[in-house]
């Protein structure tokens, strides 16, 4: 029977070309439209530790200035970044299961005798940073930390890195000099993006991940400069490196693994305990704020989705209403237009369900046509995106969920423009077609 | 004198009117706020800079070998930046224009710890700098060579400073301002000794993005940048020869990248661009989707009355009155879908500057999309009017 119906349709649809051409093409259209904005929303809200969601947690706590809070519209939020003297406190009390402390730096990597030396953006973090984040490695390992309390010369590589410093090969143990000292090589990185950058997003939300990873008591022992934002509030002076890591600038992120919700509980305990006391000794002039944040809470709270996506989502679905109303419009006329051929069919037999059916499979055959054509076209629109979103591939590509979600929703946006034309003309009362 | 059997004849096809009626109120919605929208951005883009942006950029240099020393390196670079011939003035700078990262300070107009703090964004400029960004002083002196001294976290806010017109005038209205002294939170003094135009500073969305300070601070450390200005034209040409006359092998530096300031402009913009971007073609697709709708349906309509339309031609209605039946019937239409299209476009502004805090529809972008809706309505059902036009009035004496 359905075999019949679709045979039906195709003859309906072959009557009125231009108009089932219409009718697809406002469908793929809308679908098109729906999808690029889902798409490019959809990887720039996506959450990269989805499966540890519940045991990693941002935390921040409220160090900033008692004239203003951190963010003057949303005076909730305490400042995404910690000052030197917290974090390191916080990091010696080992209160957590993991803990990665950490902030950018820079170096300048001599690849060798006669070749141009090169910046590269480096992260200095404690070695929990690889096993909290399930950084995947090619060669080699984190470090220890051993290598954290001695400040070890020791770097990791991500594989960009690896690639231009030693043409790719497992480059474990050999040397690198950066400043002109020189590093061990202890691991390698694979290919690592996560997206957007959860872990640092002061820096840039879709940046690439860092070159270099070193321990990060290197930072004080070196004085190695800030490679990323700092953020201070008090009038202090500040004259020399040793006063900038005592004062009450904030320029470190602040990771914890807690595995169950009992530490997580303790944890909050302790930091708001740090806080209570450091109060008692004239810091943290701020009500008691402090926070952890799931990496879902963090993507939420630091608004990552820009809020022009946002708008864009909205208006892309209103375009889909219209394209849905457009066909509604199209259908109802064409339906009834050739009600008197229903109503014979009626009166020769067919049941009002029969007919229903019918009309559904031309409906969903239009739905399914235009979705497919409306990803064809997403996928166009998407590489034009890609002009627009430089530095942003990621952002741009179409992905398998997504393209199962657009088609659902074209097979529902058919079914939604189909049932009301296809139910309309199933009541048609066959006497007054049949009078004639 | 139509009106009313048209009306009647609407009446006795309500669904078909509500769905045409509502795809045309959406429509209105979507296209007046998109259009709003595109008009703020277009603002924004279009904001002067302030400098001579087309002639200016930046050279980044990066000192890494232990017998690097920044302070004559410095000297010979501005030297020998200075004599390229086409190069009109250089700088060392710690920020870029509009590159979205910079550096600020609170400014207050008395040694008073409760005066109101004015953030201000502070570039630390040569006694060139004012040159390179091509900004003109509208009152008192330019920095001297003899008042430059050197960067470091113990030299933060300097004894003379240089103010755009809008940071003079947030620090003390319309008072003159050249001679008075401006107070950091921490209670050092400087005395403003010049005031020049207005120009953008480091961040593009920054809320008082022309509160700019100059320091008379020279760079110092392993990053030099330095701001370069050219005669109009020469541009690229002096970039690739900045590049080359300060690059040379094994002096313990190498160039980073050389930028120029419509780089950063462009980088600045770019999501603003592309929102415009996005929102036109969403536009005009949905313009078109909705014209091609109203065609479809009319066509429709003249099909299924035909016989209709020959009756009444056989009866003495001329083309044209056919014609208007179908204009009137569509005029009819648009105008329903438009005056809900208005509510809906309100009630959608209202919505989104809720969510995103977005300023107000203006009613004349609702004003000039229901002109353009109507236009359209008419434009697209005239194709199958004139068809309908054409229904032979013999029609009327056969049956099918």
């Amino acid at each position: 029977m359905l075999a019949y119906y679709f045979r039906l349709a195709l003859m309906s649809m072959r009557r009125t070309p231009a108009i089932t051409a219409l009718m697809v093409a406002a469908i793929a259209i809308g679908i098109a439209v729906c999808t690029v904005s889902l798409t490019v929303y959809h990887l720039m809200s996506a959450n990269p530790m989805h499966d540890r969601n519940d045991v990693l947690f941002a935390v921040t706590v409220d160090s900033w200035d008692p004239q203003h809070a951190w963010d003057d519209t949303r005076p909730i939020l305490a400042p995404s970044e910690w000052t030197y003297r917290d974090a390191t406190a916080v990091l010696a009390a080992g209160v957590a299961d993991r803990i990665a402390v950490m902030r950018k730096t820079g170096f300048t990597l001599e690849s060798g005798a006669g070749k141009t030396p090169f910046l590269v953006e480096a992260r200095l973090t404690t070695g929990d940073f690889f096993s909290l984040f399930d950084v995947p490695f090619e060669y080699g390992g984190g470090w220890d930390h051993k290598a954290d309390r001695d400040a070890l010369p020791v770097v990791v590589l991500s594989k960009k890195t690896n690639e231009t410093a030693f043409g790719g090969q497992n480059s474990v143990g050999k040397v690198l000099k950066l400043d002109s000292r020189e590093y061990r090589v202890i691991g390698v990185l694979k290919e690592w993006q996560p997206t957007p950058k959860f872990y640092d997003l002061n820096n840039g939300n879709y940046d690439p991940i860092e070159d270099i990873y070193a321990p990060f008591a290197l930072g004080a022992q070196l004085q190695l400069q800030p490679g990323g934002n700092v953020n201070c509030w008090k009038p202090e002076e500040i004259k020399g490196f040793e006063q900038f890591l005592n004062s009450e600038c904030i320029w470190f992120q602040l990771w914890v693994e807690l595995g169950t919700p009992q530490k997580q509980a303790q944890f909050k305990e302790f930091i708001d305990g740090y806080v209570a006391h450091q109060k008692t000794l004239g810091r943290f002039p701020r009500p008691l704020n402090n926070h952890l944040y799931t990496v879902k809470q963090w993507l939420d709270v630091n608004e990552v989705v820009a809020k022009d996506n946002k708008v864009l989502m909205g208006l892309a679905f209103m375009f889909l209403a219209v394209c849905v109303l457009n066909v509604v419009g199209l259908l109802l006329a064409k339906f009834l237009g050739r009600a008197k051929i229903t109503a014979l069919r009626r009166a020769l037999g067919a049941s009002r369900r029969e007919l229903f059916t019918q009309h559904l499979v031309e409906v969903g055959a239009i739905g399914l046509a235009g979705g497919i054509l409306g990803l064809g076209l997403a996928a166009l629109g998407l590489m034009g995106m890609r002009h627009l979103y430089e530095n942003y591939d990621q952002l741009t590509h179409l992905d398998l969920p997504i393209a199962l979600l657009s088609l659902g929703i074209s097979i529902a946006a058919g079914a939604m423009a189909g049932i009301y034309p296809a139910w309309r003309v199933c009541r048609v009362s066959p006497s007054t077609y049949l009078r004639t | 004198m139509e009106i009313r059997p048209i009306l009647s004849a609407m009446m006795r096809n309500r669904s078909g009117v509500l769905l045409v009626g509502l795809q045309i109120a959406i429509t209105l919605a979507v296209a007046a706020n998109a259009a709003f929208i595109i008009q703020q951005r277009l603002e924004k883009i279009g904001r002067p800079s302030g400098v001579d942006a087309a002639n200016m950029f930046y050279v980044y240099s990066y000192g890494y070998s232990p017998s690097y020393d920044s302070k004559p390196t410095l000297a010979a670079d501005l030297d020998t930046l200075r004599r390229l011939p086409g190069v009109l003035a250089a700088s060392s700078t710690n920020g870029m224009l509009l590159s979205g990262g910079g550096s600020a300070n609170s400014y207050q107009a008395s040694a008073n710890t409760k005066a109101p703090q004015i953030p201000g964004n502070y570039f630390e400029i040569g006694e060139q700098g004012l040159n390179a960004l091509g900004v003109k002083l509208v009152a008192g002196r330019n920095f001297r060579a003899d008042e430059l001294t050197y960067s470091g976290l113990d030299n933060l806010f300097p004894k003379q400073i240089i103010v755009t017109r809008t940071m003079a005038k947030a620090l003390f209205g319309d008072e003159r301002v050249v001679g008075r002294l401006v107070y950091s939170p921490t209670g050092d003094a400087a005395e403003i000794i010049g005031v020049t135009q207005n120009m953008m500073g480091s961040w593009v969305d920054n809320r008082h993005p022309e509160n700019v300070v100059f320091h008379p601070i020279l760079q110092r450390g392993a990053r030099l940048t330095y701001m370069v200005r050219t005669e109009p034209g020469r541009r690229d040409e002096l970039m690739a020869r900045a590049e080359k006359a300060l690059s040379k092998p094994g002096d313990g530096r190498f160039v980073v990248w050389v930028h120029s300031q419509e780089h950063y402009i462009k980088n600045s913009y770019r999501s603003d661009r592309r929102m415009v971007v996005f929102l036109w073609t969403m536009i005009c697709l949905m313009v078109g989707v909705t014209a091609l709708g109203i065609v479809g349906l009319a066509t429709f309509l003249v099909n299924a009355r035909r016989k209709q339309i020959g009756t009444r031609r056989a009866i003495g209605a001329r083309r044209i009155d056919i014609v208007r039946y179908f204009m009137v019937e569509n005029g009819l239409l648009t105008a329903f879908g438009v005056i809900a299209g208005a509510g809906l476009s309100f009630l959608f502004s209202y919505w989104l500057s809720n969510m995103f805090a977005l300023p107000p529809l203006k009613l004349r972008f609702v004003l000039w999309g229901i002109a353009a809706l109507l236009l359209l309505g008419q434009m697209a059902v005239f194709i199958p009017a004139r068809r309908a036009a054409a229904v032979p009035p013999a029609l009327a004496t056969r049956t099918v």
